[in-house]
């Protein structure tokens, strides 16, 4: 209890630093603005191979990417090179993930614009009605000099960011994502990169042989109107608003439904799924990953689990907003 | 042997005779029994009753309930329990009444936050569902984050800490 006061103190300490005037001119942000624009552009249009490295609390993973862009459709391959192998390779529609150790492939094929990219680079103006947008000191990352790109909440419902991109091109070389208390929750740096020509066979996945005889969990996602259902939000977490509601599998089989939120850096996602069929028990409560917070709770003979890259009592509160009135 | 318990408590007893009781009530579970017997109806004759029926009890519950973070318990000496308990309840009551204070002397904590934050306070931290890596690999599908920085996001959501992802 002594510690939850402490907690409370620097909660609101936070509170207090958080609303300190930035001291950040029009001007400044304008060419934030302009910085920030062009990382979603780099990200969007730049061919690379790079290596990169992502830390969370303890966890410190390295992993190889590889990205072609071109006329035949963008390929994006990801290659977790720390503990358990893991590779993600994204083409046109699809994602797939896979799993050597279990032996299975995730598949998740894109149903509509809006799924990825999550967000466009002429929606950036948008952003700043939630966060205060600025401009950082410029430094050099893995041979590349950078401009930084800050993104300062402007409530405590979501975190702040700090980004750096290669002055040059706008590709995003390191990436903070920073709590009230000015802790940093999880940050990627890139240790080493080369912007230009990539071979398309890098990007070709190295367990395709293989994953021919493993498991496949195909997400099956299908557009979905939940209200209709009888599941509704009962209130709105300030500066998110719906982007997609759909249907889909998680894992082998569980049919959920998924309603995504986003204030254009940040997104939650609540996930409804009925309580029979499940093989787990259900442990209420809320859950920390990194950046991540999981908060569960049974509505109605259902668990609601929400998910969200945002602090734990946004996610809370979204969860608690959840509600089920019986359809007429 | 009660009687003279009792006669101690009232300052009855001659020093040698005291020695006697205070041995007894060193040594002896009943001698020690009698003596919070006779305190708790002297205490409630007197009507100094500090909390109410079932506090105790209460306590006992919502202490099961919270994740034990200090020492591994200690042995459950029933004698000596009811009086940690008490102990206990005193101490929850004192940090609640300072947590208490702390808010009420703080005018300038927003009103907002000191509705919402006690929710997370009050929440049971739990182990991430077996699942955890379906739910997010289900959710980076939809992160803004794919946008800003491509599949790299994606590693934050097949993590092999996360339980369930070796299954």
């Amino acid at each position: 209890m002594r510690l939850r006061a402490l907690g409370l103190a620097l909660a609101f300490c936070g509170v207090c630093e958080a609303q300190t005037p930035a001291p950040t001119a029009s001007q400044g942000t304008a060419d934030a603005m302009v910085l920030l624009r062009k990382i979603y552009q780099a990200t969007e249009k730049l061919s690379y191979s790079g290596t990169f490295v992502y830390q969370q609390a303890d966890r410190t993973e390295t992993s190889r990417i590889d990205r072609v862009a071109g006329p035949g459709g963008d390929i994006e391959r990801v290659e977790v090179l720390d503990g358990m192998p893991r590779e993600i390779v994204r083409t046109r529609d699809t994602v797939r993930c896979y799993l050597p150790e279990s032996q299975t492939v995730k598949v998740e094929r894109r149903i509509d614009q809006r799924a990825f990219p999550g967000m466009l680079p002429e929606h950036v103006s948008d952003l700043a009605r939630n966060y205060t947008i600025s401009r950082g000191e410029r430094v050099r990352i893995a041979g590349y000099d950078c401009e930084a790109v800050l993104l300062t909440p402007k409530d405590d419902l979501r975190y702040g960011y700090k980004l750096w991109a290669d002055a040059a091109t706008g590709m995003l070389l390191k990436a903070r994502t920073i709590n009230r208390k000015g802790d940093v929750v999880e940050q990627f740096t890139f240790t080493q990169l080369a912007i230009g020509n990539v071979p398309r066979e890098r990007v070709r996945t190295r367990n395709g042989n293989a994953a021919q005889s493993w498991r496949v969990e195909d997400a099956a996602v299908a557009p979905a109107n939940l209200a209709r259902a009888g599941w509704t939000m009962g209130g709105e977490l300030p500066g998110f608003r719906k982007v997609t509601e759909v249907t889909r599998r998680l894992g082998e089989a569980r049919p959920v439904g998924q309603m995504v939120f986003s204030d254009g850096m940040a997104a939650v996602s609540v996930f409804i799924e009925p309580m029979a069929g499940r093989s787990e028990a259900v442990r209420p409560g809320l859950s920390s990953l990194g950046a991540f917070h999981i908060y569960t709770r049974e509505v109605a003979n259902h668990i609601v689990t929400v998910v969200g890259e945002a602090p734990a009592a946004s996610v809370q509160r979204m969860a608690n907003q959840v509600e089920f009135r019986r359809p007429q | 042997m009660n009687e003279r318990i009792s006669a101690l408590m009232d300052g009855e007893l001659e020093r040698r005779e005291a020695g006697g009781a205070l041995d007894a009530l060193k040594h002896e579970g009943g001698a020690r029994d009698a003596w919070r017997r006779y305190h708790l109806i002297g205490d409630a004759m007197r009507d100094t009753r500090l909390l109410s029926a079932g506090f105790a009890a209460r306590v006992t519950m919502k202490l099961g309930d919270e994740p034990t973070v200090l020492a591994p318990r200690a042995k459950p000496l029933l004698e000596q329990r009811r009086w940690q308990l008490l102990s206990a309840a005193a101490s929850v009551a004192a940090v609640a009444f300072v947590s208490f204070a702390y808010f009420s002397q703080d005018p300038a904590a927003p009103a907002v936050p000191v509705a919402q934050t006690p929710a997370s306070a009050e929440t049971a931290q739990v182990a991430p569902p077996e699942t955890a890596n379906d739910y997010l690999l289900a959710h980076q599908g939809y992160s803004p984050r794919n946008s800003l920085q491509g599949m790299a996001a994606y590693v934050r959501t097949v993590s092999s800490d996360a339980r369930g992802s070796r299954r």
